[in-house]
């Protein structure tokens, strides 16, 4: 009886939670003539033909460039916070060192509101020619993505016991080489999740890419939006609804099959930080 | 900066060879310079891409600035400040941000506690199941603001048809009497799983001894509830209960791409206060002074918690 109970809760959660999701991927499937009669969530009459027109290029939309630009901006984004927080992962766990001020500052940045620095940023990189790039872009995610790998990344190093540095370091191996060879290997899997877990919030990042972006390197969360800039007859609903079935689809299939190291790393982030 | 190595070092008994153990404090004294070395390239980055844009914010602050000038501010004092402070929109978006941030993170929090401690029993069999729950996480909340735009629509959306077949009409989710509450259901029902993870592993990580202790005791599943579990996982409550405060607090995208600013300006966020001013009224000054301001309030908020939870932890030992 409770048992039956549990499933219903589950089931009444998962639909409320993803409703949102459920109807969009609903209306991508339904011709414009079928949306005016029938809003409900059954499809009399499916079609791709939202789909085609999404992959179709026009002069006015592009959703290639859109995901290729989300695409390069969050690889640069996960990537390049990973390779400025390891070795200082490595200084904090192994030397002690930045306890007292730059942990704090960098896990404190989470909960600082970004929009802070995003007037200055777009300044910044309007002189240094930054403006409206998928580097740019690209490099502001990486700020986004810091703190938490910094905290990941520390908290993995911190639970290899110090016995394997000793032993290398014995062998006669440098602190690079120790940090390269023995340290990262062993804390391989922190550093694919905070590149899967990294890529998914770069990817879907806003702020940033409607203030710093307008034409060359917009990103695929920008990029739907103009999909519902009404142009003369209104929005095209099961267009904009495939849009953003397309958007949405690379980090939700990813988060899908990570959901037990994303899991982990999210509360590793918020219960250690 | 004072240099202290970790417990594990320091108390390792001497190596019995003089020589060898001089030779490791010299390594030893080499690598101590290499950790700032290690760390330089974040810091270096930090001080580019937050340091400089700080200082920018604060001299532009105090100046006369606008599109044209750019280039040449003019240091006028307080003028932006004043002009912020005076600015009803401005309370009014700091009120918005307040009470968004105070009802979603109880919302989040009260119903992620209640699904956590529930499910768990179906959860633990079958992790797979938490896939679905965790699915709203990974969708830009851009992207739902924009789904919601579609789900709540009063003539192609699914949520208005329902409520009219059953009820005979349906309320218009977007007008400025209801914004308000539609957007704290749209943020609650995003981030509620986040609150849900932070739960369900604080409760699994809660010591079977504990439980078993009091049910020999003769607790019942409720006092083993209120008086074990729950205070077990008070620590967690409050650390979900502030990280979903201050993301509700600076809410900028899902309110953004749904209704904007709203209808009179009802549903400005301050994030969404501030890039309106910058963007849409060319409001430089004014724009940044509202950014420092709220910089200070997150400051003041977070040196007072690190200071409270110091001292808390020094009550401890």
């Amino acid at each position: 009886m409770i048992r039956a109970l549990r499933w219903l809760v589950y089931v009444v959660a998962v639909l409320a939670l993803n409703l949102p999701v459920i109807v969009t991927f609903v209306t991508s499937f339904k011709t414009g003539a079928e949306l005016t009669i029938n809003p409900g969530l059954w499809i009399n009459q499916p079609t791709l033909d939202n789909y085609l027109g999404v992959l179709t290029i026009t002069d006015r939309l592009n959703v290639y460039a859109y995901l290729g630009n989300s695409l390069l901006a969050s690889v640069i984004g996960a990537g390049l916070a990973i390779l400025l927080a390891f070795p200082a992962a490595y200084a904090v766990a192994r030397g002690e060192f930045g306890r007292k001020f730059l942990m704090p500052a960098i896990v404190n940045l989470r909960a600082v509101p970004l929009i802070i620095f995003a007037i200055p940023i777009y300044m910044m990189f309007q002189w240094m020619g930054l403006l409206d790039t998928q580097l740019g872009l690209g490099l502001i995610l990486t700020i986004v993505n810091l703190p938490l790998a910094v905290v990941v990344l520390v908290n993995a190093i911190a639970d290899i016991p110090i016995e394997l540095d000793e032993a290398a370091k014995i062998d006669g191996a440098g602190t690079v080489a120790i940090m390269f060879r023995i340290v990262r290997p062993v804390v391989r899997p922190a550093i694919v999740t905070c590149a899967i877990f990294g890529f998914i919030t770069a990817w879907n990042e806003f702020l940033f890419g409607l203030m710093l972006t307008t034409n060359n390197a917009v990103p695929v969360t920008v990029g739907a939006s103009f999909f519902f800039a009404a142009s003369g007859g209104g929005v095209q609903w099961g267009l904009a609804s495939a849009v953003m079935i397309v958007g949405a689809l690379l980090p939700a299939v990813l988060g899908l099959f990570m959901y037990r190291q994303i899991s982990g790393s999210l509360t590793t982030g918020a219960v250690k930080g | 900066m004072r240099v202290c190595y970790p417990p594990t070092v320091r108390n390792r008994p001497l190596a019995a060879s003089t020589t060898r153990s001089q030779r490791r404090s010299s390594a030893e004294r080499a690598q101590r310079h290499q950790w700032p070395l290690l760390a330089s390239p974040l810091i270096i980055f930090l001080l580019i891409f937050l340091g400089f844009p700080t200082v920018l914010d604060i001299y532009y602050s105090l100046s006369a600035v606008t599109f044209d000038t750019l280039r040449s501010p003019q240091l006028s004092g307080l003028g932006n400040y004043g002009d912020v402070v005076n600015d009803p929109a401005f309370w009014g978006a700091v009120w918005f941000s307040l009470r968004f941030g105070v009802l979603t993170a109880l919302a989040e929090c009260l119903i992620g506690l209640g699904l956590a401690i529930f499910l768990s029993p179906l959860l633990v069999k079958r992790s797979w199941l938490m896939a679905p729950l965790m699915l709203p996480l990974m969708v830009a909340p851009a992207m739902v603001g924009l789904m919601y735009r579609l789900v709540l629509h009063e003539f192609v959306g699914p949520v208005p048809y329902y409520l009219t077949l059953i009820f005979g009409n349906s309320p218009s989710f977007l007008d400025a009497d209801n914004s308000f509450w539609t957007l704290v259901v749209v943020e609650t029902l995003q981030w509620t799983p986040f609150a849900f993870l932070l739960f369900y592993a604080a409760y699994q990580a809660i010591p079977e001894d504990a439980r078993q202790a009091a049910q020999i005791d003769g607790a019942s599943s409720w006092q083993l509830l209120t008086r074990i579990e729950l205070p077990l996982m008070a620590p967690t409550l409050a650390v979900a209960l502030f990280i979903r405060f201050i993301d509700g607090f600076r809410v900028f995208d899902n309110v953004y791409t749904l209704v904007g600013s709203g209808p009179g300006g009802v549903t400005a966020s301050l994030s969404i206060y501030i890039y309106e001013a910058f963007f849409k009224q060319g409001a430089i000054g004014k724009a940044i002074a509202a950014s420092i301001l709220l910089f200070l309030a997150s400051l003041l908020v977070l040196v007072t918690l690190s200071w409270l939870t110091s001292r808390r932890k020094g009550a401890a030992t």
